[in-house]
C-alpha cells in the first residue's frame, strides 16, 4: 500500500485530513525557506537560458526570516486541530462518526464485518486524543517562539553561547536552519502521535512511536549549548532506544504467537487462548516495558527526572503531557482492547497494581526532595502516571467481575479528563518555567523566588497551575481526581461488599484495588507540600533581581489560555461538557 | 482587586480610599439585604415555620427532581447549585453580613490597603457560600475558599510572627477539610441517583437528597451502621478542627494574636461557627444515630474543651491569647449543647453560636483598640486605664461580661439553654460546666479589675506608650463596637428574636428524625 493509494479514495484523504495537513506543514517547513532566486541552466547546447525554479540560491528575505519556520509549524498545528475539532463537531467524539482505512486504502464508515484488515480507524476516542496531541504541540510551539527565539539577540544568556557568524545574511540563514530543525521535528512528533491514535495494526502504532519519539530524543537534546541538553538527550535516548528496542522484541513474539498483529486478531487469540500461553506473556511483558517508559512509570522513569531537566522547558512539557498520554493510548490499546475480553481475567492487574502504588510513592518522595522545579515537575509526572496506572488496574479488576460497562465508561472517561486537563495545568506550569528559563535561569528553585514581585499575573497562574496539580477544588486538577478516585472505589466495591457487620468486615471484604485509590488520596495530599513551596517561595522570598522579565506576548498569552482553562473546566458548565465529551470518546474506545 | 492592583503607586491612596468606602458600602447594602430577608414583614417567611430538609429561598425544592438532575452544576457527577437557608443557617448569614462591615468600620483608620478590604469582601462571599449551599461539594468548595482570604489576612497585615501562624493556620484547617472531604465523599458514594443523561456516577452530592435518603429509605442508610460511624468520626475530626475543639485547637491562639483585628473579628465571629454550623448541618442531621452513639465522645471533647480552655485562660497576660483561649471553651459549650440531643439544647447551641459570633468581634475589637493606642497587649502592663480612655473601658466591660454570661446581655441565654439541656438530658451532671462558668468569670473579671480600675488616682501606663498622651478610641472604633454592644445587648433582652427561628428550626430536627431517634432514645433507657 502505498501514500498514493491513500490519496486515491477521496473518503480517505477527507477523513484523513488532519493528517495530511501536517505533512503538509512538514513539506512547506521543507521547502519555504529555500525560496529563493535558484536557477538552473537548460542543458540545451548553445543557450544561456535559466529558468528559475524558485528553490535555492539567494534566498527571499520575507521567507528565509528566522520567524517563519515558526509559524508554519504554530499554523499547521492550528489548522490540524481545528480539522479536528470540525470532524468531531456534529457527533462530538461518539462512535457514530467511525472510519476504518484498511490496507488498500480505502476507508469504510463503519468498522464492522471487515474482510480486509484495519490499519487505521478514526472514531471519537482516536480525534480526542489528537486534539489532546496537536493543543499540547501547539502550546509547545509558541512556547519555543520564546524560549529558542529567532534571533537570538533577544535570548539574553545565549548570546554568548551561540557562535554569531560575522555576516548577518549567513547569520539569518543559521538561525533559520535552527528554528527549521526545531519546528520540524515538533510536526514530526505530531504526525507520529497520530499515527498512533489512529492505528489499529500494533505495528503502525509502532511505527508511529518510533517516528515520534526518535523526534523528541533529538528535542531533548536541542539545547546543545549548555551541557545539560545533551546530557539529557543522551540518556533519554539510551534508555528509550533499548525500551524500544525490548518492546519491538515483545511484538515480534506476539507475531510469531497471533501470526499477525492487527489489533482486533490479537484479541481475538487472546480470547481464545485457554490457558496462558507463554510466548504471548512474554511478548506482552516486553510491550509492557515500553509502555512503561514512555508513560514515566516506576521504575521504568530513571531517565525521566534528568530529561525534563536538561531539556528546554516547552519539550519537558511536551513529554509530560502529550508523550504520557501517548502511551497511554499504547497502553489502553494493548492492555485493555487485546487482552482484556468481556470476561477475561485480567493477570497483569496484580502487576499493574504495584507499579501504580511504586510509581505514586516514588514520584511524590522524589519531588519533595527535589530542589529543580523541572526536577520536581518530572517526578509529579511520575506520581501521576502512579495515578491513572491505578485507574487502568481498576479497569482490570472490574472487567475480571463481569465487566459493568458503566464503571468501564467512567473509569476511562476519567482517565481521558485526566490526560486531558493534565495539559492545561502540566504545560502550563512548565510554560511559566519558560519564561524564567529566557533569561537564563529556571534550573534551581531560587529562581522562582519572589516570582510574585516581578510579575504578579504568572505568579498567580503558577500557583493555580500547582494547586490544580495537586487537586485543590475547585480547579480541574481536583475534578480529574474525583473522578478517578470515584471509578477506582466503583470498581472495588462493586456488587462485592459486605457492610452490616461493622467496618472492619467491610473492609476485608473490599478488593485490594481500593487501597490503591486510597493511597491516590494520600499521595496527592502528600504532594500538597511541595506545590505549595512553589507558591510559598513565588510570594515570600526576595527575587534575584526586580527586573521585569522578556516581553514574550505570545508565551503571555499561552499562560492565561492555560490559567482560564484549568479554572474554567473545575466546576460549572464548562467541566460538565468534556466530561460529556470524554465519556462519550469512552463510549467510543469501548466499543472496539 | 484588580483595579487596585493596576493603579500606579503615585495615585494609589485615593484609590485605596475609594475603594475602602466602595467595599463598605457593598458590605452594608449586603446587611440590609439580609435584615429585610429576615423581617418577616418585608420577606412573607415564617421562619419559625421550617423544619427539617426544607429550606427557604430555596431554589430546587423537590427532592425528587434533585435526584433527577435539576439544578445541576456539574451534571457528569452529581453536583447541583442548591441553595436555602433555614433557621440554622439564617442567623449564621446575617451574622456574617453585619461583622463585615462592622470589622472594616473598626480598622477604618488603620492603613491597611485596598487589597485588605477586597480581600475581606471576598471572604464574606465564601462565608455566605458556606452557610447556604446545600450540595456538600459546593460546600466544600466555599470552605475552602474561605481559608485562603485568611491566610492573606495573616499573611500580609498581622503581628510580628505571622508567618509562622499563617502557615499553621492553613496546614491545620487544610488537613482537617481533607478529613472531612474523605467523609463526603463517602456519604457522595452511597447516594444513588436515578440515571439520567450525562450522569457518569450516578450519584449525587445534594444535602437534602441525603438526608431524605435517611429518613426514607428501607435500606440501612450509608450500607449499615458501622459505616455510619465511621463517616461520623471522620466528619468529626474535619469539623472539630475548624470550631476548634480540644486536642485540635492550638492553631487558634497562635492565629488568633498574629491576625490584624478586622481578622480576628472575623476568624473569630464567623470561621468558627463554620465548623459548628457543618457539624450539626452534616454530621447531626444526616447522621444522627451515629450522633447519638457518640454522645460521649462529644460530652467529653466539650468538657474538655470548657475546662481546658478556661484554665489556660487564667494564666494568660496576652489580651488576645486569653479572648482566644476563651472562644475555644465557649466552643466547647456548642458540642455540650449538641451532644444533649434535646431541641433546647440544639437550639441553645445555635444561639450561642450567634451570641458568640456577636460578643467575640466585639472581645477582639477591645484588643484591638488596645493595641491600636496602647500599643501592647499585656494585661499586667496598665492600670487604671478609666482615666485615659472611658470609652474603651466602657467597652471593654461591656464586652467582658457579655462573655462571662452576664444575663441581659446575648451570652447569658444561650449558655441557660444549653445548661437547661444538660439537665433533662443528664440530671445533676450539669453542675460540672456550671462550675467551670465560674473559672470564666474568674479570668475576666481579674482582668477587668486590674486593667481599668486599679492604680489609685494616677494609673498606670505601659512603656510601649514612651511619651506619648493615652489616647481614647476614635469614633470609627467606638460605633463599631457601639454597634456589636447593641446586638448583644438585644439579643439579651428579646432573644426570642432569633431564637424563635432556632426553637423551629430543632423542633423541626427531632419532629421529623423522631421516629428514628426517639427509638434510640427509648432503647438508651433500656440499658442496664
Amino acid at each position: 500500500m502505498s501514500a498514493l493509494t491513500l490519496l486515491a479514495d477521496p473518503n480517505t484523504a477527507m477523513v484523513l485530513l488532519p493528517e495530511f495537513t501536517l505533512v503538509v506543514g512538514i513539506v512547506l517547513m521543507i521547502l519555504v525557506p529555500n525560496i529563493g532566486n535558484g536557477t538552473f541552466r537548460l542543458p540545451i547546447p548553445n543557450t544561456n537560458i535559466r529558468l528559475p525554479y524558485l528553490l535555492g540560491g539567494e534566498r527571499f528575505a520575507l521567507t528565509s526570516s528566522p520567524r517563519v519556520p515558526g509559524i508554519i509549524g504554530v499554523v499547521t498545528l492550528l489548522f490540524s486541530i481545528s480539522l479536528s475539532l470540525w470532524s468531531q463537531a456534529s457527533t462530538p467524539f461518539t462512535d457514530y462518526n467511525v472510519w476504518c482505512i484498511t490496507t488498500s486504502g480505502e476507508a469504510y464508515s463503519s468498522c464492522l464485518g471487515m474482510t480486509e484488515s484495519t490499519l487505521l480507524r478514526v472514531d471519537g476516542f482516536s480525534r480526542l486524543l489528537e486534539i489532546v496531541f496537536y493543543g499540547a504541540l501547539m502550546l509547545t510551539g509558541v512556547a519555543t517562539w520564546s524560549r529558542v527565539p529567532a534571533t537570538p539577540r533577544n535570548l539574553i544568556h545565549a548570546e554568548k553561547l551561540i557562535g554569531r557568524h560575522e555576516d548577518d545574511r549567513i547569520q539569518q540563514l543559521l538561525d533559520n536552519r535552527r528554528q527549521v530543525d526545531f519546528h520540524l521535528l515538533l510536526l514530526m512528533v505530531a504526525l507520529g502521535m497520530s499515527v498512533v491514535a489512529l492505528a489499529q495494526d500494533l505495528f503502525v502504532l509502532f511505527v508511529g512511536l518510533e517516528l515520534a519519539s526518535l523526534a523528541i530524543y533529538v528535542l531533548v537534546a536541542f539545547m546543545k549549548e549548555e551541557s545539560a541538553g545533551p546530557e539529557a538527550g543522551m540518556k533519554y535516548f539510551i534508555v528509550g532506544s533499548v525500551s524500544s528496542a525490548i518492546g519491538l522484541y515483545g511484538l515480534s513474539l506476539l507475531y510469531l504467537w497471533n501470526g499477525s498483529l492487527e489489533i482486533s486478531s490479537l484479541a481475538a487469540g487472546w480470547a481464545a487462548m485457554e490457558s496462558n500461553d507463554p510466548l504471548a506473556l512474554v511478548g506482552l511483558a516486553f510491550v509492557l516495558v515500553v509502555i512503561g517508559f514512555k508513560v514515566s512509570a516506576a521504575p521504568f522513569h530513571l531517565a525521566t527526572p534528568d530529561a525534563y531537566a536538561g531539556a528546554p522547558a516547552p519539550i519537558s512539557g511536551m513529554l509530560a503531557t502529550a508523550s504520557k498520554a501517548m502511551g497511554f493510548v499504547v497502553l489502553l490499546r494493548v492492555l485493555i482492547t487485546i487482552t482484556m475480553p468481556e470476561s477475561g481475567s485480567a493477570f497483569w492487574v496484580g502487576t499493574i497494581g504495584i507499579i501504580a502504588a511504586v510509581s505514586m510513592t516514588w514520584g511524590n518522595l522524589g519531588a519533595l526532595s527535589s530542589d529543580n522545579p523541572k526536577r520536581m515537575l518530572a517526578y509529579s509526572s511520575v506520581a501521576h502516571a502512579g495515578y491513572l496506572l491505578a485507574a487502568v488496574a481498576a479497569l482490570g479488576v472490574n472487567s475480571s467481575r463481569g465487566g459493568d460497562h458503566d464503571i468501564s465508561q467512567l473509569i476511562v472517561a476519567a482517565m481521558l479528563f485526566h490526560l486531558v486537563v493534565l495539559v492545561l495545568f502540566k504545560l502550563g506550569a512548565f510554560l511559566v518555567i519558560t519564561m524564567l528559563e529566557t533569561e537564563g535561569r529556571g534550573s534551581r528553585i531560587e529562581d522562582l523566588y519572589g516570582l510574585a514581585k516581578r510579575e504578579p499575573l504568572i505568579a498567580l497562574a503558577m500557583i493555580v497551575f500547582m494547586l490544580s496539580l495537586a487537586g485543590v477544588p475547585p480547579l480541574s486538577g481536583f475534578l480529574s481526581k474525583l473522578l478517578l478516585v470515584s471509578g477506582v472505589v466503583d470498581a472495588s466495591v462493586h456488587h462485592t461488599m459486605t457492610f452490616e457487620d461493622g467496618v472492619i468486615a467491610a473492609a476485608r471484604s473490599l478488593h485490594w484495588v481500593f487501597w490503591l485509590a486510597l493511597l491516590v488520596f494520600l499521595n496527592s495530599a502528600l504532594s500538597l507540600f511541595y506545590y505549595l513551596r512553589v507558591g510559598w517561595v513565588m510570594f515570600f522570598e526576595e527575587p534575584p533581581t526586580k527586573r521585569r522579565m522578556a516581553y514574550a506576548p505570545f508565551l503571555r498569552i499561552a499562560i492565561m489560555c492555560c490559567l482560564l482553562g484549568t479554572v474554567a473546566f473545575g466546576i460549572g458548565p464548562l467541566a460538565d461538557h468534556l466530561i460529556t465529551l470524554v465519556s462519550n470518546a469512552a463510549e467510543a474506545f469501548l466499543q472496539t | 482587586m484588580l483595579v487596585a492592583w493596576a493603579t500606579p503607586p503615585s495615585q494609589r491612596k485615593e484609590v485605596h480610599k475609594f475603594i475602602r468606602l466602595l467595599t463598605f458600602g457593598f458590605s452594608l447594602l449586603l446587611l440590609a439585604f439580609t435584615t429585610l430577608m429576615f423581617l418577616e414583614s418585608y420577606s412573607g417567611i415564617s421562619w419559625m415555620a421550617i423544619g427539617l430538609n426544607n429550606y427557604a429561598y430555596d431554589n430546587c425544592p423537590d427532592t425528587e427532581l434533585l435526584k433527577q438532575g435539576a439544578c445541576s452544576l456539574v451534571g457528569g457527577f452529581g453536583v447541583s447549585w442548591h441553595v436555602g437557608v433555614d433557621g440554622l443557617s439564617f442567623p449564621m448569614v446575617w451574622l456574617t453580613t453585619l461583622l463585615v462591615p462592622v470589622s472594616m468600620l473598626v480598622e477604618w483608620d488603620a492603613k491597611k490597603g485596598a487589597y485588605f478590604h477586597s480581600l475581606l469582601l471576598i471572604m464574606e462571599g465564601a462565608l455566605i457560600g458556606v452557610f447556604v449551599s446545600l450540595d456538600l461539594f459546593v460546600f466544600y468548595v466555599f470552605w475552602e475558599l474561605a481559608l485562603i482570604p485568611m491566610f492573606f489576612l495573616i499573611l500580609l497585615w498581622g503581628g510580628p510572627d505571622r508567618k509562622y501562624a499563617a502557615q499553621k493556620f492553613f496546614i491545620y484547617t487544610f488537613t482537617a477539610s481533607v478529613v472531612m472531604l474523605l467523609g463526603i465523599l463517602v456519604m457522595y458514594y452511597f447516594t444513588y441517583t436515578p440515571y439520567w443523561e450525562g450522569n457518569l456516577t450516578g450519584r449525587s452530592f445534594d444535602a437534602t437528597v441525603m438526608t431524605n435518603n435517611m429518613l426514607t429509605s428501607s435500606a440501612p442508610f450509608l450500607g449499615g451502621f458501622g459505616m455510619q460511624k465511621a463517616v461520623f468520626l471522620l466528619l468529626l475530626l474535619g469539623f472539630a478542627a475548624k470550631m476548634p475543639s480540644v486536642p485540635v485547637h492550638t492553631w487558634l491562639p497562635d492565629a488568633h494574636v498574629e491576625a490584624p483585628t478586622a481578622g480576628s473579628m472575623l476568624l473569630a465571629g464567623v470561621m468558627l461557627k463554620m465548623g459548628a454550623y457543618g457539624f450539626i448541618r452534616i454530621a447531626v442531621t444526616i447522621l444522627p444515630e451515629a450522633t447519638v452513639h457518640f454522645q460521649w465522645l462529644l460530652i467529653v471533647l466539650g468538657m474538655v474543651s470548657l475546662v481546658y480552655g478556661s484554665l489556660v485562660c487564667l494564666g494568660q497576660t496576652n489580651l488576645k491569647r486569653m479572648v482566644a483561649y476563651s472562644s475555644i471553651s465557649h466552643m466547647g459549650l456548642i458540642f455540650l449543647g449538641v451532644a444533649t440531643m434535646q431541641p433546647i439544647g440544639i437550639a441553645g447551641a445555635i444561639f450561642m453560636m450567634l451570641a458568640h459570633g456577636i460578643i467575640s468581634p466585639h472581645l477582639f475589637a477591645v484588643a484591638g483598640a488596645f493595641k491600636h493606642h496602647y500599643k501592647t497587649l499585656e494585661i499586667g502592663s496598665m492600670r487604671g486605664i478609666a482615666k485615659f480612655s472611658p470609652w474603651l473601658s466602657g467597652h471593654m466591660m461591656t464586652a467582658w461580661m457579655g462573655s462571662l454570661g452576664l444575663p441581659l446581655l446575648a451570652g447569658f441565654v444561650a449558655e441557660l439553654a444549653i445548661m437547661v439541656a444538660f439537665w433533662l438530658a443528664f440530671g445533676w451532671w450539669v453542675i460540672l460546666p456550671a462550675l467551670t462558668l465560674i473559672i470564666t468569670a474568674a479570668y475576666y473579671l481579674w482582668s477587668i479589675q486590674r486593667t481599668i480600675f486599679e492604680g489609685g488616682d494616677e494609673g498606670e501606663l505601659p512603656e510601649s506608650l514612651g511619651d506619648e498622651e493615652p489616647r481614647d478610641i476614635t469614633w470609627h472604633e467606638n460605633y463599631g463596637m457601639f454597634i456589636l454592644a447593641f446586638f448583644s445587648v438585644l439579643l439579651g433582652i428579646l432573644p426570642f428574636i432569633f431564637f424563635d427561628m432556632m426553637a423551629g428550626y430543632a423542633d423541626g430536627f427531632f419532629g421529623e428524625a423522631a421516629h428514628s431517634l426517639l427509638e434510640i432514645l427509648n432503647s438508651l433507657e433500656v440499658k442496664p
